[in-house]
């Protein structure tokens, strides 16, 4: 981050044209030119002019300007964030050489001047020229430009390839699916310049309620200097203009614009596309999320999850025995084994596997295994072995049975005529899921898992991952028909989709996020892409929904809070001529102008405070609507009633300490 | 040594409190008795209310006459429009009307007033407001009395309510429509308000005040000249101006004067009838919505309305140190009626500006600073119960920005009942509620200003700026109610305050039903799942108290620092005084 041109920028906010569009730090800028006028030709503003009064309406003036630099300050820090972001995007664009195919001839054209409908062949070692679908052949590609994943992704006919990724083997035609300047990258580009430039809804509403607050309040100013003039006490317009300032929201004015272009900017840091910012705010309202199981709340590869021995047989032996039978059995089932037979520290050397020799598994036998001569160690399904061997074990059954009640499945391993054990393999939790499923549950979501798994198995996944509703057996439009189900309960759905089936689900649903892996329907359909095809992302950008909302709410109810303090500061301050109304002076501040200019310090001080408030998001845990409220009330209410009076009381000791007395 | 002890100690004080909270708790009992017949209003099944035998004939009968019904609904556009010409309509009748009334029969030669006296007099019962820059009962004669006023006390009162009705309807409804104004308003006459007026006219008869035609007698006390008591529709007018929320009455003194409020029984009577139909319409708004919803506004409203009244009673009880300090504990009994006693006069007063009605029992000029604080902070809130209608259509621009505020400090999009609360809504709710402190601290700052104009104020400063704010916050909320203190019949306050009226009621009412609109394309839908702000709970009450105490009276700390608060300081403040 250059600190030079953040300071820059942060002038260059001064601009009248630029700083018009937040009225409150516009009247704040205006305040402040006001108040360099009243230095330079005191005589027309009729104020006092001692010395006193110099330091005085210096210090205003300077406050003034730090106001409004401060609020400037956090916007261009906010803005550079951004604009790191788009140029190591732009750096992501690789402009290429493509080979359009035209009338079946190879014609050779920059990458910037395919059009949507273009047909593109791609050669290996290639870059791929633009977003597209794959129409024939198949390959890898490496996309770690883009998701930062090294291991390169096997596209087949149907699947969407991203520009300036990399095939790296055999050869694929694509069909151009986007415009020149419309591509993925582009549209993440332009999100996130918008965010500086547009507003969203909840913030339009937000400023308009701030506006019409700023404009009470310059009435009100405006009124006392009636007020005075009528009472005849000489008006003094650089203390109207502290206190104007000090009562239009400046906190949360100052800061607004800065929020929501730090949100914008973290969806980006999490590799998420997001199509509006709109879309990051509505995250934070969703009432149901659908999740799929494969792939979101499990890992979607059954692997061994526990070893079961036979009564009478040691557990060791068993699993040793379950280890040799894989070692040379490379389907995932064989591999997971060996892995789980290494957790429980059982070894093997290859001396003991020398005389076997390895059978693979095969649909005709349903079984895997070694053999020596007659001795041998088989594994499969209990029919093939139970048929093979001619057992019937009713306590190996009894495992098996267990296990496929929890939605495993049970391979038994068969040694010397005899079952010696079970494996389970289990399709597993994502680490860490059933904490994320619990969030949700604190923010009163409601969680429905699809799956095509049948209903034992959905029920068994449902209960250890803590989802409150699953569709098991689930067809093609089910989420589809789930999602109409619950926006007809007026609920906000969030939905995760990559085929081409879940389109019209996801151009349904409130917030839709769809996988970079997906096809090109899944993506058009949905108002955010996750570039790493990690579908648990969802949960951060609700949470990060949520927390702009809440950043925006808390710091409105501080700013506004604050106005009591600032107020019987000034207010006994500015009519010290009346000593009777000494009893509104409750910090019974002895000084009229280090209490104004202690107010002001305040309220200039706080905005610089926040900005790492404002630009990170207040602190949010999970929890009910009712709970949230009174904590948030607490905290940014009462707390922004009784924190500026002991704020302002120190700066008003300090400025004594320091030998300001006026 | 007189200490404060000395005073608030002692029977009186006590029974002057339970007096308030019996008003009060009356009030409330009223309320919801007729609750239940409002919400049937509201909802449009007025079929199902007892008076429909009789009310919806003639209902039927204006709309086959007009060509117009239930089911001819209007989009915003065209229901203000029509609104606003049927007002303007009978605002220039009423104007000729009185401006030539000497012309007509029952007049008398001193029926006479002034062009800019008729334009504020006409405005100030158009608008629901009944400011009575008039002085003299003579001012108006028996037929302008009889068909003016009372005409405009019951359209202005119907008008309100068919807004409400339109407002409610705006929200209940998913075609995009807000309802039919002929349909509402002849409803709200016909099903509401003449109903109870003759009710309470009955009552009031029963209970000695005068209804006749002829215009005065003349009375020969025992050793002075001969007065002329004027008479003339008196009860009529008593009910519908308390029924209706207008204030304005037969008398210049209003609820003061012996025949306009004869004795505590008719002074409970007409706090009733003020109070009825908006406590009545909020109350409802519970059976309308959802019941924990409705209670927490009632909630939210009684503890403004429990805490002004004490205070004010309190304030008037304590009185005023320089005489009390004598040791005569009388309380401030200036410009009180003495049959009437402090507690009722009090009482029936802040339910007067906590109402939109604006009768008064008393002289407001000569209330002690908080006491009169306690009235001026209802008339800055704009009414919080407001007037027939405009109080439960206000309250809702408060419960929009609470639901804005809350909503987004638990993280969610703010929505009024499943309907979203968008930059629209938040809009007009804005515009809604920045009007009122706009046309109030506009001209009360222009005014400070101009020496002539401040010259005519009788009581120096501080009082000066309380009764300044008191007329402009009491022309802005439609109130009407006056503290006087200045000569109120001149061409500056006449006009000022008639555009003041026009703003206050028209500009307000007009945002207001566009805000309806906005929500006139959802149904609503109160769900209180955990993750949604649940508006029954006392953590919103109290953020609704919240935005209303800060929104709506924080900015005038100013002002009640250099007025009411200032007088305090000077003369009543027991610290300073050593009586603490």
């Amino acid at each position: 981050m250059d600190i030079r041109e953040v300071l820059i920028n942060a002038l260059k906010g001064f601009d009248l044209r630029k700083i018009i569009k937040n009225p409150v730090m516009f009247i704040t800028e205006i305040a402040f030119f006001i108040s360099i006028f009243i230095i330079i030709f005191p005589s027309d503003f009729n104020v006092p002019y001692t010395s006193v009064y110099i330091y005085f309406y210096i210090s205003v003036t300077v406050l003034l300007f730090l106001t409004v630099f401060f609020s400037n300050l956090s916007t261009s820090l906010s803005e550079s964030q951004s604009k790191a972001i788009t140029s190591s995007l732009e750096k992501m664009k690789i402009s290429t050489k493509a080979n359009l195919l035209k009338d079946g001839k190879i014609i050779i054209v920059n990458s910037g001047e395919l059009k949507k409908g273009d047909t593109v062949l791609i050669r290996k070692d290639e870059t791929i020229p633009s977003d597209g679908e794959v129409i024939k052949g198949s390959g890898y590609v490496n996309e770690s430009n883009v998701t930062g994943e090294s291991r390169p992704v096997l596209k087949l006919v149907g699947d969407s390839v991203t520009g300036s990724t990399k095939l790296v083997t055999d050869e694929i035609t694509v069909r151009v699916s986007v415009n020149p300047g419309e591509s993925f990258i582009d549209s993440m580009i332009k999100v996130v310049q918008n965010a500086v430039r547009e507003k969203t809804p909840n913030e339009i509403a937000l400023s308009i309620f701030l506006s019409g607050v700023t404009l009470i309040f310059l009435i009100v100013v405006a009124s006392i200097f009636s007020l005075s003039t009528y009472t005849g006490i000489k008006p003094n317009i650089d203390i109207l203009l502290v206190l104007l300032v000090a009562l239009i929201p400046t906190t949360i004015g100052g800061l607004l614009p800065a929020i929501g272009i730090a949100a914008v900017n973290k969806v980006s840091q999490y590799n998420i596309i997001s199509k509006s910012g709109k879309a990051v705010e509505n995250a934070g309202d969703i009432d149901t999320i659908i999740l799929d199981k494969t792939g979101t709340i499990t890992m979607g590869e059954r692997e061994a999850v526990k070893f079961y021995s036979n009564q009478n047989y040691d557990y060791k032996e068993f699993v040793k025995n379950a280890l040799l039978c894989s070692v040379n059995d490379e389907t995932i089932e064989g591999l997971s084994i060996v892995r789980l037979a290494k957790k429980e520290n059982i070894n093997y050397s290859e001396e003991e596997l020398k005389d076997y020799e390895f059978m693979p598994f095969s649909s005709e036998t349903s079984y895997s295994g070694i053999k020596n001569g007659d001795k041998y160690i088989l594994k499969g399904s209990i029919r093939s072995l139970s048929e093979k061997l001619n057992l019937n074990d009713a306590y190996i059954n009894g495992v098996c049975k267990e296990i496929s009640l929890k939605g495993g499945t049970a391979i038994p391993v068969a040694s010397a005529g005899k079952f010696i054990g079970v494996i389970e393999l289990n399709d597993i939790l994502k680490p860490g899921i059933r904490d994320r499923i619990e969030d949700l549950h604190k923010m009163n979501i409601s969680t429905v898992m699809l799956t095509g798994d049948d209903e034992v198995t959905a029920a068994y996944f449902a209960r250890e991952a803590g989802i409150d509703q699953y569709i098991a057996n689930s067809k093609p439009d089910d989420k589809y028909n789930k999602v109409i189900e619950e926006k007809n309960k007026e609920r906000m759905v969030a939905m995760i989709g990559d085929g081409t089936n879940d389109a019209p689900a996801l151009a349904k649903a409130d917030v839709a996020m769809a996988m970079n892996t997906g096809t090109q329907a899944a993506k058009d359909a949905a108002n955010m892409v996750d570039l790493d095809s990690t579908p648990t992302k969802l949960i951060d950008v609700i949470f990060l929904g949520k927390q702009i909302l809440i950043t925006r709410g808390s710091l409105t109810t501080f700013s506004i809070a604050n106005d009591i303090s600032k107020y019987f500061v000034i207010i006994p301050a500015m009519f010290y001529l009346f000593p009777e109304l000494g009893f509104l002076n409750l910090l019974n501040l002895t000084d009229p102008l280090r209490a104004i200019t202690a107010a002001l310090i305040f309220n200039t001080v706080i905005i610089i405070m926040l900005v790492p408030l404002a630009l990170r998001g207040v602190k949010y845990t999970p929890s009910g609507a009712s709970d949230l409220l009174k904590r948030n009330i607490m905290v940014y209410g009462f707390g922004g009633l009784v924190f500026p009076f002991i704020m302002i009381y120190i700066i008003y000791i300090l400025l004594g300490l320091g030998g300001i007395a006026w | 040594m007189t200490s404060i002890y000395n005073i608030i100690d002692g029977n009186r004080a006590v029974s002057g409190l339970i007096i308030t909270l019996i008003y009060i708790a009356l009030a409330l009992l009223f309320g919801y008795i007729i609750s239940g017949y409002i919400k049937k209003l509201y909802t449009d099944e007025e079929e199902k209310t007892w008076l429909y035998p009789i009310s919806g004939r003639i209902v039927k009968f204006f709309e086959k006459f007009l060509n117009e019904d239930k089911n001819k609904q209007m989009k915003f556009k065209e229901y203000f429009f029509t609104l606003i010409m049927f007002n303007l309509f009978a605002g220039v009748i009423a104007f000729i009307f009185i401006f030539f009334q000497h012309d007509f029969p029952y007049s008398y030669a001193n029926n006479h007033m002034t062009l800019s006296l008729t334009f504020n007099t006409v405005i100030s019962f158009l608008t629901n407001t009944d400011i009575q820059h008039y002085s003299n009962t003579f001012d108006l004669s028996i037929l302008s009395w009889t068909f003016v006023i009372t005409g405009l006390m019951f359209l202005s009162a119907g008008t309100g309510f068919a807004a409400s009705m339109a407002f409610i309807r705006g929200i209940l409804n998913d075609n995009g429509r807000i309802g039919n104004f002929y349909h509402d308003f002849l409803v709200s006459i016909f099903y509401l308000i003449f109903p109870l007026t003759i009710l309470v006219t009955i009552i009031v008869i029963a209970m000695g005040i005068p209804e006749t035609l002829s215009s005065y007698i003349n009375i020969y006390p025992i050793g002075s000249q001969a007065v002329k008591l004027p008479l003339g529709p008196v009860a009529t007018l008593v009910s519908i101006k308390n029924i209706g929320t207008n204030g304005g009455g037969f008398y210049g003194a209003n609820a003061a004067f012996p025949l306009g409020n004869p004795n505590w029984l008719t002074n409970i009577v007409e706090y009733i009838s003020f109070m009825l139909i908006p406590v009545g319409s909020v109350i409802s708004l519970g059976k309308v919505f959802d019941k924990r919803f409705g209670n927490m506004i009632v909630g939210v409203l009684v503890v403004i309305f429990v805490a002004t009244s004490v205070l004010t009673f309190i304030s008037e009880y304590i009185g005023i140190p320089v005489i009390s300090s004598l040791g005569i504990f009388t309380g401030n009994i200036t410009g009180k009626e003495s049959y009437l006693g402090l507690a009722s006069s009090s009482t029936f007063q802040v339910g007067a500006v906590f109402t939109s009605t604006g009768a008064s029992t008393g002289g407001i000029v000569d209330y002690t600073p908080t006491g009169l604080l306690g009235l001026l902070s209802q008339l800055v809130l704009n009414d919080p119960l407001g007037g027939v209608g405009t109080g439960i259509v206000n309250i809702f621009t408060y419960i929009i920005f609470t639901l804005f505020i809350t909503s987004l400090m638990i993280g969610k999009l703010p929505e009024l009942m499943n309907i979203k609360i968008g930059s629209k809504e938040i809009k007009y709710s804005t515009l809604s509620l920045i009007t009122h402190p706009l046309i109030i601290i506009i001209p009360l700052g222009f005014t400070l200003l101009l020496p002539l104009i401040m010259g005519t104020f009788y009581n120096g400063f501080p009082s000066n700026i309380s009764n300044l704010l008191y007329e402009f916050a009491s022309a802005a909320s439609n109130n009407g109610s006056e503290a006087g203190g200045f000569l109120t019949n001149q061409s500056y306050f006449n006009y000022l305050d008639g555009i003041i009226m026009l703003l206050g009621r028209y500009l307000i009412l007009g945002i207001q039903l566009l805000l309806a609109q906005q929500f006139a394309f959802k149904k609503p839908k109160t769900v209180y799942d955990k993750s949604t702000i649940d508006t029954g709970s006392v953590s919103f009450g109290f953020m609704l108290l919240a935005v209303i105490l800060m929104i709506g009276l924080l900015s005038y700390l100013p002002i009640f620092a250099l007025g009411p608060l200032y007088a305090w300081a000077k003369d009543f403040n027991f610290v300073v005084m050593g009586w603490i």
